[in-house]
């Protein structure tokens, strides 16, 4: 009996956190800075900063020149949909397909791009970071499209504040009410193109062109509390880890902080498979793990859980947790756990080039572009569609491989790529997807990953307004290109499925009636009160700026109100 | 530096010997296969030595490094090997023995035998309308010219004296500046 209590003592915890990415390395810092003792649980390998393997390698140390081969395509076809993430610098930060296979509804598309170790895609991430404003919040109960949500501007200001100060972000400050101003570290250049772009634009069309709000250091943090972080090297490496904490991630930020608080359990290669509900309390009693190592099955207890394994990730969890009270998933009461699945779609712009500037260069790799807020179904711009896109792009001046299809070979071709390139110049949308119920995904039961786990069966698809607004993002962003002067502007529009923004959410959407959505307005399951979703998954509509700021924002505000419903005894 | 220094010269750098009789091959106007500076794995020797000559007239050695000396052979090799489909595979094989082919047809001899000067001619005159049938959208696929071509590029301007001697690069930029003339900047960047 004593012998029993005492081991159920050692895997209990006041708190468990699901996931070490985004959210889930701010649940950890939160909750161990806030006294929790806390279990943080990966489901993929440790990575330790600065231990990135590729971080620091030149271009002659990759093999094949960093392209994937044969064998990795075979290994990562799916992760290598994006064109980018399945090289040999970055191609161990993203999961083996065959190994963790998921299932398309027949003649759809759904890109899902997963990175299972500790940091997860806070390593991969893309780093810019935008407000939300009421233009956002406010969107759904206009519209009159999935729930409103319960949470204006006011109240998730604060914790912006508090979260671009912790990890640092630079930008700059314009006072567009829709795109809210923030704390900033010093903005990044725009080149000699952009600049042109930047004053043409907003001189011919008023619109705004700005840098990109990023989180990299381009000058001191503000505080101490981290100093795992050093300035941006301008290296443009990201994607591979940063040994000089140059950018946010959870590894050089938020979890070294939870682990200096002496409370985190930090465990990786631990699936969990399920929450396990108390029926007579009416609570999670804890959640099942399956080591990824050993294949053993184990079960940690505690007072409060975050799931924070990504939008996917989380509501597979809850989707798999069947008792009694939840016959269709964890605090599943409404039905709508797992639909309503939205990204951001992208892949369509324009580019073109500069005849002038020839005179003009510039130093370093620049990890950032231009950016040109929404500016569509806002003042004056009214479009035929609800909602809009930004603009991510930048410009460059072309480098060898501009030779390859032109005249010169030999001592003539070596003399010429000395010289740089002509300048092109390109942008790209990140338009809004609307909550749709039956963008959904469901456990397949038929299909095991190699934990012998059910997968995933998604169905999603653009639907009518998402291919109007395209059409504006091409056109738009010619119209723009075109007024700065440049030349030979091409539209591009690429097929792409929803997931590769690689922004996916919604699945355990936020609202204020338990009927219709799944969390409230405090990321807590409306039916399971001390479980807390913070990732992804709680977005209740997309809004078209990067996400990840506002999950960390979320995910700060929520643990602050679960700690003092815990002091409280509410949990 | 006259041909034999520059041959010794490349052969001390690359710390290899060439044997007499290649040597003499070499001074004698290629007469004999030149000896690979590597094993390939994937083409046979005789592709890989005419798959280096190419790259050789591509990028050749001048005042800086050229194909040959940056490992550019072996990297196509292993490109060809390990990153190319099958069908990929297929093609560029077909289009090295056509390519060869028609250099005896047209300029009478195996591509490789031919002399440096000839070799440079010959490669124009398959080079240049393949270049101007591509750009004028008249093709739409890279012919083996500009296949070979672009893995030569692709291998050279990655490679450390391509990037650090015929480009620029820095390994830690230390500050990105967006507005700088070019003459303080001088060559192109190797990587973006």
């Amino acid at each position: 009996m004593n012998l029993n209590l005492d081991a159920e003592k050692q895997i209990t915890y006041d708190a468990i956190v699901v996931g070490t990415g985004i959210s889930g390395g701010w649940a950890a810092k939160e909750l161990t800075e806030k006294g929790l003792k806390t279990l943080v649980l990966e489901r993929g390998r440790m990575v330790t900063h600065p231990d990135y393997p590729t971080a620091t390698k030149d271009p002659w140390q990759l093999p094949y020149s960093d392209r994937p081969t044969e064998e990795d395509l075979k290994q990562q076809g799916v992760q290598n949909r994006t064109g980018y993430t399945v090289r040999q610098s970055s191609k161990h930060w993203f999961v083996n397909d065959l190994e963790h296979p998921y299932t398309e509804a027949p003649g759809k598309r759904t890109d899902w791009m997963r990175g299972y170790h500790v940091g997860g895609r806070s390593i991969m991430w893309g780093r810019q970071s935008y407000r939300w404003s009421d233009l956002d919040f406010e969107a759904n109960a206009k519209d009159g499209i999935g729930v409103d949500w319960p949470v204006r501007y006011k109240d998730i200001s604060p914790w912006y504040d508090y979260v671009e100060t912790y990890i640092g972000v630079s930008g700059e400050n314009l006072g567009l009410p829709q795109l809210p101003d923030g704390k900033f570290l010093p903005p990044m250049e725009l080149n000699c193109a952009e600049k042109e772009l930047q004053k043409s634009v907003k001189d011919k069309l008023g619109r705004v062109v700005t840098i990109g709000r990023t989180a990299h250091l381009t000058g001191p943090l503000t505080h101490n509390d981290s100093p795992q972080r050093g300035k941006c090297q301008f290296r443009n490496m990201c994607i591979r880890g940063c040994p000089y904490g140059g950018y946010f991630s959870s590894n050089s930020s938020t979890l070294p902080a939870a682990e200096k608080t002496g409370n985190m359990t930090l465990r990786p290669n631990s699936v969990v498979s399920e929450i396990i509900y108390d029926e007579a309390k009416g609570v999670a009693k804890g959640v099942k793990v399956i080591d990824a190592e050993t294949g053993e099955q184990l079960e940690f207890f505690a007072k409060i859980v975050f799931l924070c394994a990504s939008t996917f990730g989380s509501t597979f969890i809850m989707l798999n947790s069947i008792s009694n009270r939840f016959p269709n998933g964890l605090g599943n009461d409404s039905g709508e756990l797992g639909c309503n699945i939205m990204d951001h779609h992208l892949g369509v712009g324009a580019g073109g080039s500069f005849d002038g500037f020839e005179d003009q260069y510039y130093t370093g790799r620049r990890a950032n572009g231009f950016y040109i807020p929404r500016y569509q179904n806002y003042g004056k711009e009214k479009r035929d569609y609800l909602r809009g896109f930004g603009y991510q792009g930048g410009a460059s001046r072309g480098g060898w491989s501009s030779l390859v299809s032109e005249l010169s070979f030999g001592a003539q071709l070596k003399e010429a790529v000395g010289k740089p390139g002509k300048w092109t110049i390109g942008m790209g949308g990140f338009g809004e997807i609307l909550p749709y119920h039956d963008n959904n995904m469901v456990i397949n039961k038929d299909l095991k990953d190699k934990h012998g786990l059910p997968t995933i069966l998604f169905s999603t698809d653009f639907k009518e307004n998402e291919i109007k607004m395209r059409k504006d993002m091409a056109a738009d962003a010619a119209e723009m290109l075109e007024a700065a002067g440049a030349k030979n502007v091409k539209t591009f529009d690429n097929k792409t499925g929803i997931g590769l923004g690689i922004h996916e959410m919604g699945t355990a959407r936020m609202g204020k009636d338990p009927k219709t959505s799944v969390v409230n307005q405090w990321n807590q399951v409306h039916a399971c009160k001390n479980v807390f979703v913070t990732d992804g998954s709680f977005m209740s509509s997309a809004a078209c700026v990067n996400p990840s700021l506002t999950y960390m924002a979320f995910t700060a505000r929520a643990v602050d109100f679960a700690v003092s419903e815990l002091k409280k005894g509410n949990l | 530096m006259n041909r034999r220094e520059a041959i010794e010269r490349t052969a001390l750098i690359l710390g290899y010997a060439i044997s007499a009789p290649a040597m003499m091959g070499i001074l004698n106007g290629c007469k004999a296969t030149p000896e690979l500076a590597f094993k390939p794995v994937f083409l046979t020797q005789e592709q890989a030595s005419l798959v280096s000559e190419i790259a050789e007239v591509i990028i050749p050695k001048t005042d800086t490094p050229g194909a040959k000396d940056a490992g550019v052979p072996a990297f196509i090799d292993l490109m060809l090997k390990d990153v190319y489909s099958q069908e990929d595979k297929d093609k560029f094989i077909a289009g090295l023995n056509s390519f060869n082919e028609e250099a005896k047809k047209s300029a009478g001899s195996d591509f490789i035998d031919l002399d440096p000067a000839k070799q440079v001619d010959f490669f124009k005159s398959v080079h240049d309308p393949a270049v101007a049938a591509f750009k004028s959208g008249e093709i739409k696929e890279r012919p083996f010219v500009l296949v070979v071509k672009e893995l030569t590029c692709l291998g050279f301007f990655t490679s450390e004296p391509g990037a650090t001697q015929v480009l620029q690069y820095e390994a830690v930029p230390g500050a990105y500046h967006g507005c700088v003339p070019l003459a303080e900047v001088g060559k192109t960047w190797a990587t973006s």
